[in-house]
């Protein structure tokens, strides 16, 4: 599709104005970089560029004025593009005006643009109002009015010098402050304003020089918005890739406090009887808190989410299949679908929270009235159940009806065909489905925050023992657990404990900070390797599809 | 009007009659008593269960008992009946969600009750009043200033996750080439995945901080960046619904769209967006139902202090949202106090609920207008 508009007579056409819009594109996308960069405290505004302090190569220009330059040209570029285009120097094929988008953004930056200046002139009068009316209506007009060329670059360019200008006359510098004068004092001050300004004149900017790179008319607007959307894409990867990464690099430290790898150094573990001990000893998943251990841990946190997560799915994984497969086999449409339908979409939007509070007054008072585990596997049951059920139902859907009519052509009875038919080519989207909502309660913390969790530092030796708690006595209810009815910990509730417990937590640990930056790592860790399992699952199951 | 109702209802009875007595004749009377002994020893063990009765255990252990028998002897039409359960119970949970949380609220409301125009209104103080004190004289339950501080923190967080979200949809279902989109995709649901408490850890040690150094605040916690953290909570679920309403569009469309020598991008803003609207805006929807029940980085991040921001804008003050009231104060609340939060859940609730009704009827319509069977 895309390729269509892409032909090679243009690629070769590559003049002079084509060349300079290519170029404000890279300064516009290098100026966000350097915004972000720079918000994030990695490169300071106040910094002198051109060596260290004191070298005064280029006159000690300060990144605020560096930054107000290139702004400056840039901005400068953007509406050369235009009045050449609007001249008659480049052929270009503009609009009659820049659209409903550009006009209402322009406008809107302008406002904002205009009132905001009125505010820092006249502190505390109401002439922001008019001011920015005035800014925002010329620059509608120039939008709306003229022809796209000038249209879409005027505004945008004008935004760049403008605040470049300030920048670079000093008007605002590096030490800049406005008081907001709110009752509940805040300012801004040039350290976020410098940045987040940067930022978006580069966005803008380079919209238009996009647009002009183009040739402005259909092919240009698809040039600008492709840009920004190529733009928002890698910024929502990028944050995910810094996310985990700077946890990464927080939590790893913690994690291998004190680690060692050795014949015999781990723990020893009994399989069929057979002891051996494991050549690797970590003690932060290996021990709890103790007084006497050398290296404090998680372990009963991570068994707690491991029960957690066994109860939920033993609770929620047979309920919701089996009611998926009701509601594609045997129900007619009606009523019972319509009710069904709406009750899982507004279980699965239900607040976490919401589950947390009706987990406490109906689940813990008749689970002997203090938390447990027992409450706390239900409660994220019923969160699981509408991820499980949706899955499902989609799954079992998707299986094609040709299936069925051979099946009942051979005789078969429904429910056998359901059995061995329909549920096994099911079963790939099932499961796929389970593991994916696994990994979506195994993080919650709101839902078992009300309903089992116990002290935030736990030893070892405390650490669920679901299987040994067992026991079948005389009196009604016949089967008792006092493993399930007690409360315990889990690991996204050993965090929340570890951020609000404060200044306690020095007594217990030795480094509170690498504790709480490896219990996040541990059950980031946790979480995103169901989701790599569930992810891992269902491509190889697609690849088979398709082969077969 | 009515006359038309009675019929209908009269031809429902009937029908359902006449399948009664059809299911009792093509059903042995021994497969009849188990799955008769099956459902009633399952209501009976539900109505223990809520009566919180010891002896629960015993009606529970007859209905395994029948279901194991209906299974040997009967296999499906014990499958049918078991699964039926399993469907029901699904309703029965949004009931008893509902029942329960909104009987603990009761309380509270009659405690805020406010005459009107000479009548009084139960619940009516509760919202004309901004004070929260459970502590101090005179006590007062005041939502209203966990709900301002909710749809603070719920409109930024949907400034952010609405176009971001819908231009993430866009960039997967029509634009990315095929390598790009199997290697974002992913990427967007694990975003998804990162549990909540580890934005909000994030959020308190990074970013707080941050803010409070960047604004000159006094203290920590803002709602501006609290809105953030949970915009990109929330835009996982407007990527991914936006992403199916998108490529639920006709491919006929798009192609004659292309046919007539648009660009892509037009094809996408005048046929494919237009034709999805419903479904994108369904999208957005979710997502703002998503920001509304988000708890955990609010609790974290915010100052848990139920009070106004001064000015009610001053976005760079977060005080406490209804779900993080619950999170915080659960601990040490009781009677009223305790009573209060669970309005708080109700409010929640009935919002959320209200929310992901519109968004299911929106998808509905969109689904019947452009053809698709559903």
């Amino acid at each position: 599709m895309a390729g269509a508009t892409r032909t090679p007579l243009i690629r070769e056409d590559a003049s002079r104005p084509e060349a300079v819009a290519g170029l404000a594109i890279a300064v516009a996308v290098a100026l966000i970089a350097v915004g972000i960069a720079s918000l994030f405290g990695l490169v300071g505004i106040d910094a002198t560029l051109g060596g260290g302090s004191g070298m005064t190569a280029i006159g000690g220009v300060t990144t605020v004025t560096a930054l107000g330059g290139l702004l400056v040209a840039l901005g400068a570029a953007v509406i050369g593009l235009g009045v050449g285009s609007a001249l008659g120097y480049v052929e270009t094929e503009p609009s009659p005006n820049a659209g409903l988008v550009a006009t209402v953004a322009f406008a809107g930056v302008w406002f904002v643009l205009g009132g905001l200046a009125a505010s820092v002139a006249f502190d505390g009068v109401l002439a922001w109002l008019p001011a920015g009316a005035a800014t925002g209506g010329a620059a509608f007009v120039t939008a709306a009015a003229t022809r796209e060329d000038v249209g879409s670059t005027l505004p945008a360019g004008a935004v760049a010098v403008v605040i470049g200008g300030t920048f670079l006359t000093g008007t605002i510098g590096p030490s800049w402050v406005w008081d907001l004068g709110f009752e509940q004092q805040a300012s801004l001050t040039a350290t976020f304003v410098v940045p987040a300004a940067t930022i978006g004149c580069g966005l803008l900017a380079g919209w238009a020089a996009a647009k002009a790179y183009g040739g402005f008319g259909a092919r240009g607007r698809r040039m600008g918005a492709y840009l920004l959307i190529y733009v928002n894409a890698s910024a929502i990867i990028g944050v995910l890739f810094l996310l985990i990464a700077f946890t990464a690099v927080r939590g790893i430290p913690g994690l291998l406090t004190g680690a060692t790898v050795a014949p015999g150094a781990g723990p020893t573990v009994s399989v069929l009887g057979v002891s051996v001990a494991l050549p690797v000893s970590v003690p932060f998943v290996m021990n709890g808190v103790s007084l006497l251990n050398d290296f404090q841990g998680v372990l009963p946190a991570i068994v707690g989410t491991v029960w957690l997560v066994v109860g939920a799915v033993v609770f929620a994984v047979p309920l919701g299949v089996g009611a998926a497969v009701f509601l594609t086999e045997y129900a007619e449409r009606g009523r019972l679908t319509q009710a069904v339908e709406i009750a899982t979409n507004g279980l699965w939007s239900t607040p976490s929270i919401v589950f947390g509070l009706f987990g406490f007054t109906f689940l813990v008072p008749r689970f002997g009235g203090t938390k447990s585990l027992l409450s706390g596997m239900l409660t994220l049951g019923f969160m699981l159940l509408p991820l499980v059920l949706i899955t499902s139902r989609e799954a079992l859907l998707a299986v094609p009806d040709e299936y069925r009519d051979a099946s009942a052509a051979l005789g078969v009875s429904k429910w056998h065909t359901i059995r061995s038919v329909v549920v096994p080519a099911a079963l790939p989207g099932v499961v796929t489905g389970v593991i994916l909502g696994v990994g979506r309660i195994a993080g919650e913390t709101a839902p078992i925050l009300l309903t089992m969790t116990g002290g935030t530092f736990v030893s070892g030796d405390r650490a669920a023992d679901v299987i040994g708690g067992f026991a079948f006595t005389a009196q009604p209810p016949f089967v008792t657990n006092p493993e399930l009815l007690r409360a315990t910990t889990a690991l996204p509730f050993q965090l929340y404990a570890l951020i609000t417990a404060g200044v306690g937590l020095g007594d217990n640990v030795s480094n509170p900070t690498e504790f709480q930056w490896a219990t996040a790592f541990v059950l980031l860790l946790v979480v995103l390797s169901f989701y790599a399992v569930g992810i891992g699952a269902r491509y190889y199951f697609r690849r088979r599809l398709r082969h077969e | 009007m009515s006359h038309t109702t009675d019929t209908r209802t009269d031809a429902a009875v009937t029908r359902w009659r006449r399948r009664l007595r059809a299911f009792r004749e093509e059903t042995s009377t021994a497969a009849l008593v188990t799955v008769g002994t099956m459902t009633v020893a399952l209501l009976a063990s539900l109505v223990g269960f809520l009566l919180a009765s010891p002896l629960t255990a015993l009606p529970f252990a007859v209905f395994l008992l029948a279901a194991g028998v209906g299974w040997i002897r009967h296999q499906g039409l014990t499958a049918r009946v078991v699964t039926f359960a399993m469907t029901v119970s699904t309703v029965l949970i949004l009931l008893l969600i509902t029942a329960f949380i909104a009987v603990e609220s009761i309380p509270v409301i009659r405690y805020g009750t406010a005459t009107a125009f000479g009548v009084p209104v139960p619940g009516l103080r509760l919202f004309t009043e901004t004070r929260w004190d459970a502590v101090s004289e005179p006590i007062r339950y005041s939502m209203v200033p966990m709900i301002h501080g909710t749809v603070m923190v719920t409109a930024i967080a949907t400034a952010v996750a609405a176009p971001l979200g819908v231009a993430a949809a866009l960039f997967l279902s029509e634009i990315a080439p095929g390598p790009v989109r199997e290697f974002v995709k992913p990427g967007v649901e694990i975003l998804a995945g990162i549990p909540s408490i580890v934005y909000g850890f994030i959020g308190f040690t990074i970013l707080s901080p941050w803010a409070s150094d960047q604004f000159r605040t006094t203290g920590q916690g803002s709602y501006l960046f609290v809105g953030i953290v949970v915009g990109l909570m929330a835009l996982p679920t407007v990527v991914s619904v936006a992403e199916d309403a998108l490529s639920s569009v006709p491919e006929s469309m798009k192609s004659g769209s292309l046919a007539m020598g648009t660009t892509d991008w037009q094809t996408m803003t005048s046929i494919t967006l237009p034709a999805a609207f419903s479904g994108v805006s369904a999208a957005v929807l979710l997502g703002v139902g998503r920001a509304i029940g988000e708890t955990m980085a609010a609790t974290v991040m915010l100052r848990g202090v139920p009070q106004l921001t001064k000015p009610l804008y001053n976005v760079f003050y977060g005080q406490e949202t209804l779900t993080s009231l619950i999170a915080n104060n659960y601990g040490n609340a009781h009677g009223l106090q305790m009573d209060a939060l669970f309005l708080a859940g109700v409010i929640l609730f009935i919002t959320v609920l209200a929310i992901s009704i519109g968004s299911q009827y929106i998808e509905w319509r969109m689904h019947r207008k452009l053809g698709g069977e559903l």
